[in-house]
């Protein structure tokens, strides 16, 4: 008899869209209990199958993932993320042997694609090879389908979203696909499933350069559980553990914050001097309160979703209701979206804040990278390092919501100045040259995000140790980041864990180990749980670190050492690059990684068993 | 309606193919749906009778505004009425969505409407079950549960044939789903008394009481639904 292995179905669904031909690939029980499932088990496939370094990342060779958790699929609440795991398109390092050097990307999103992978029975999608035209894939169970997709070549993805559900004829499939940016090659384009759930962070690029337009599915099938009654009982505390956090009278992000949307921190971040403005020039912005939760609330949002199975509805939807964009309908501006191409281009037109949004999601565009791109041009072009006839003739000013609408439209089609600007603002600086590099802010050639650093270092050790390039979910130490990459791996939602009630299954704290151990049979406790996610963080960094990265590359861009802010209560002030250092050098020796060039020491990797054997 | 009718008398023996009910679908969601809807608004029009006893019964009635979509009315009702034996004890499944007998209908703008069995008083379903009334029971293959107002299907006495499906799917709320062996399925049960749906929707947007045709939305299909509150509120032209 087979040794069965719970919780997971112990198979990939792999897809070669070059030959069109795909087959069910074990998954060795030992990867799934060291690296867990999602972004840890999508690293272990990456490093397996990239076994050299230097891979064109836009290749056919480079493996596109859809990675659920062990937790997915499960009802388990907010149990719905799945992470997109490949070689990343955006990143570069300082100094490399391999002109096509790049870091890892994972993506983590939410919705209800993850638990239907495993619905149709795998724990995983691998994606190799690239079609010779524009395809889409149809998975119901074992049934797997490439069909032509010429007609939806070239949709944005709302379009796409309400037509491509007509032609499968079943609202029943999960779909995730790329709008026009992904096949464009921008590289920071983005994967988006239900028309505004996106992955960002580059990954719709690799799946624009396999000529992958749409990955849909659905399936009627459930790995077993280990102690299945064990299972329900603690199940049914995890639901009713969250009921309690939810509607309790005491202080958590997730029932203070979150519950409200991420859309509630646009205005404590620039309240605290927190929030990216004017390029990340500023960290409170003037006009907050024409962009803030309150406005939002009351302008644009009416409508509440939910991710699979989670009570907590954090995606705020609505519609323009007046002035000349009225009949946008789209998610409310929340906190990244908002603060990137709000607060940062200094637009405070709420209205069209969710009109460029709107657009930003229909071309399938990350909008931290666009709006970071977008703000870096504008003081560019402010600076005049650039001219209107660089910008093909947009007067790309601050503020100005139509002329960033212009860029966006130039950048999802890469048409003009859009095709460098689809680059990336270290690939545009590198152009402009002239230091403009000093206000391209950027680690590893991804863009930071709506957080700005200059009150909170932590946040620019995130950006600067994260491996995927700058990320502000990466965590302000390593504690912090090995929680972190073990939450990705298990297709949890990161939001649910914000509370205090630690032993809640599921998502305090000490409870994710109950559940996961009920449904493998493999005892977990938090320490075990950890020390995977250390494993995770660790394989992606000697990934990274055979393409080249090294401790130079984990740095901030250098605005923060010596631009002071311009404006606000914390005016005249900017990061000590000798504190920064200081906070770098124990990062790692936390971490056991020379300190010089950040290569992970042996000891350590061989107690997490990531030395062969 | 008439279509239908005509169908069933046409293939009486043979499943219908999956073109030939789509057509019959969007007959009835384009053009026929004037003729089946049009004229009430947002309620429906009952095809009889019967109506004093139905009200009686208790069904899971939906507040769309607050519906999120989250899906857990799916999972737990899949979970109840879709058991696992482990180690010969019959106990709560895993909760796959596919088994579910309540089902979700996601629309894009923003806008999740759960269908469930509105345990019809006229019941289109049993009215459209070719199988002839049994002398003693006084039931077709399909029957109305008298306790509950729940529909029930006689598998021995089914005959595959999926008239049941196709009258739910153009006339009420599509909930039907035939199995494997082209049987009806996916039928609410209430649970033996007790919705799982409404007891864990986490966002109270489920509700058990009951029956109240005139009820807005009552007993419509979840595409003819969102067209109308798609239209109420995001204000566009679906």
């Amino acid at each position: 008899m087979r040794n069965q292995v719970f919780g997971y179905h112990g198979r990939l669904l792999d897809i070669n869209l070059s030959t069109g031909k795909y087959s069910s690939t074990t998954i060795p029980s030992d990867d799934t209990e060291k690296f867990l499932g999602g972004r840890g088990l999508g690293m272990k496939i990456l490093w397996d199958r990239l076994r050299q370094p230097g891979i064109n990342p836009l290749s056919p060779q480079n493996p596109l993932m859809f990675m659920p958790g062990p937790y997915s699929g499960f009802p388990i609440p907010a149990a719905s993320r799945t992470c997109v795991v490949t070689k990343s398109p955006c990143t570069s390092p300082v100094h490399s042997d391999y002109p096509y050097a790049s870091t890892v990307s994972y993506s983590n999103i939410g919705g209800f694609f993850g638990p239907e992978i495993r619905f149709a029975g795998y724990d995983g999608i691998v994606i190799t090879g690239k079609a010779s035209s524009p395809v889409y894939i149809v998975i119901e169970d074992e049934k797997v389908e490439i069909r032509d997709a010429k007609k939806f070549w070239g949709m944005g993805t709302d379009l796409f979203d309400r037509q491509f559900i007509e032609e499968l004829g079943d609202r029943r499939f999960q779909t995730c696909c790329i709008g026009p940016a992904g096949e464009n090659l921008v590289s920071y384009a983005c994967i988006i499933h239900t028309a505004s759930r996106a992955a960002g962070r580059g990954v719709g690029c690799v799946m624009g350069s396999k000529n992958l337009k749409a990955i849909t599915l659905k399936g009627s099938k459930m790995p077993n559980v280990a102690d299945h009654k064990r299972f329900l009982s603690l199940l049914e505390d995890s639901r009713k553990g969250i009921k309690e956090v939810l509607h309790s009278p005491g202080f958590s992000l997730l029932n203070y914050f979150i519950i409200k949307g991420t859309a509630s921190y646009l205005s404590w971040s620039s309240e605290n001097d927190q929030m990216t403005v004017n390029n990340f020039r500023d960290t409170t912005f003037p006009d907050i309160g024409k962009i803030g939760l309150e406005a939002v609330q009351k302008d644009i949002w009416f409508r509440e979703s939910a991710c699979y199975c989670c009570p907590v509805a954090c995606k705020k939807g609505g519609a323009v209701k007046k002035g000349v964009y009225a009949g946008v309908v789209h998610d409310a501006p929340e906190y990244e979206t908002g603060t990137m191409f709000g607060a940062n281009l200094r637009v405070s037109d709420i209205e069209g804040i969710t009109k460029v949004i709107f657009e930003g999601d229909d071309y399938g565009m990350d909008i931290i990278s666009a709006g970071n791109v977008i703000g870096f041009l504008m003081e560019a072009y402010e600076k005049e390092y650039i001219d209107k006839a660089f910008l093909d003739g947009i007067d790309l000013r601050w503020g100005d919501v139509n002329a960033a609408r212009k860029m966006v439209a130039k950048i999802g089609k890469r048409e003009g100045i859009g095709d460098l600007a689809g680059k990336g603002v270290k690939a545009i600086s590198k152009k402009i040259g002239r230091n403009s590099d000093k206000f391209a802010i950027q680690v590893k050639g991804l863009e930071l995000a709506a957080w700005n650093v200059y009150k909170n270092i932590g946040m620019g050790i995130s950006y600067a140790t994260s491996n995927r390039g700058a990320c502000h979910q990466n965590g302000e130490n390593v504690e912090v980041q090995n929680f972190r990459a073990m939450l990705d791996s298990l297709g949890i939602c990161r939001f649910i864990t914000y509370h205090s009630n630690s032993d809640v299954p599921g998502s305090g704290k000490n409870g994710l180990g109950s559940l996961l151990s009920a449904i493998t049979g493999i005892e977990w406790t938090t320490e075990k749980l950890t020390e995977a996610g250390e494993r995770i963080f660790n394989l992606e960094k000697l990934f990274n670190y055979r393409e080249g990265f090294r401790r130079e590359d984990d740095t901030l861009p250098e605005r923060f050492f010596t631009e002071p802010v311009k404006s606000g209560p914390l005016k005249g002030k900017m990061l000590k690059k000798e504190e920064f250092d200081k906070l770098l050098d124990e990062y790692y020796q936390v971490r056991g990684w020379n300190p010089k060039t950040s290569e992970p020491g042996k000891p350590r990797l061989q107690k997490l068993g990531l030395l062969p054997t | 309606m008439m279509e239908t009718e005509n169908h069933r008398n046409e293939k009486q023996d043979k499943p219908t193919s999956p073109s030939r009910r789509d057509f019959i679908w969007k007959m009835a969601v384009g053009g026929g749906a004037a003729i089946l809807f049009g004229k009430v608004g947002d309620k429906l029009l009952l095809a009889s009778e019967n109506t004093k006893q139905t009200r009686e019964y208790l069904m899971v009635h939906v507040d769309y505004s607050k519906c999120t979509g989250c899906r857990t009315c799916e999972s737990v009702c899949s979970s109840f009425n879709h058991r696992q034996v482990v180690n010969r004890e019959s106990l709560l499944g895993l909760g796959n969505p596919f088994y579910s007998n309540i089902r979700v209908h996601s629309y894009n703008p923003d806008l999740d409407i759960p269908a469930v069995c509105a345990l019809c008083p006229d019941a289109p379903c049993i009215r459209s079950c070719p199988v002839e009334l049994d002398l003693k029971t006084g039931r077709k293959a399909l029957y109305r549960d008298e306790k509950t107002g729940t529909l029930r299907n006689d598998p021995n006495r089914c005959i595959g044939c999926g008239s049941c499906q196709e009258a739910c799917k153009i006339q009420r709320t599509d909930v039907i789903v035939l199995g494997p062996d082209h049987k009806p399925e996916r039928i609410c049960t209430l649970c033996d008394g007790d919705p799982q749906c409404v007891k864990y929707c986490p966002f109270n947007a489920l509700s058990f009481a009951k029956v109240v045709p005139e009820r807005e939305f009552y007993g419509l299909h979840p595409d003819i639904i969102s067209k109308k509150l798609i239209n109420r509120w995001y204000n566009t032209r679906e």
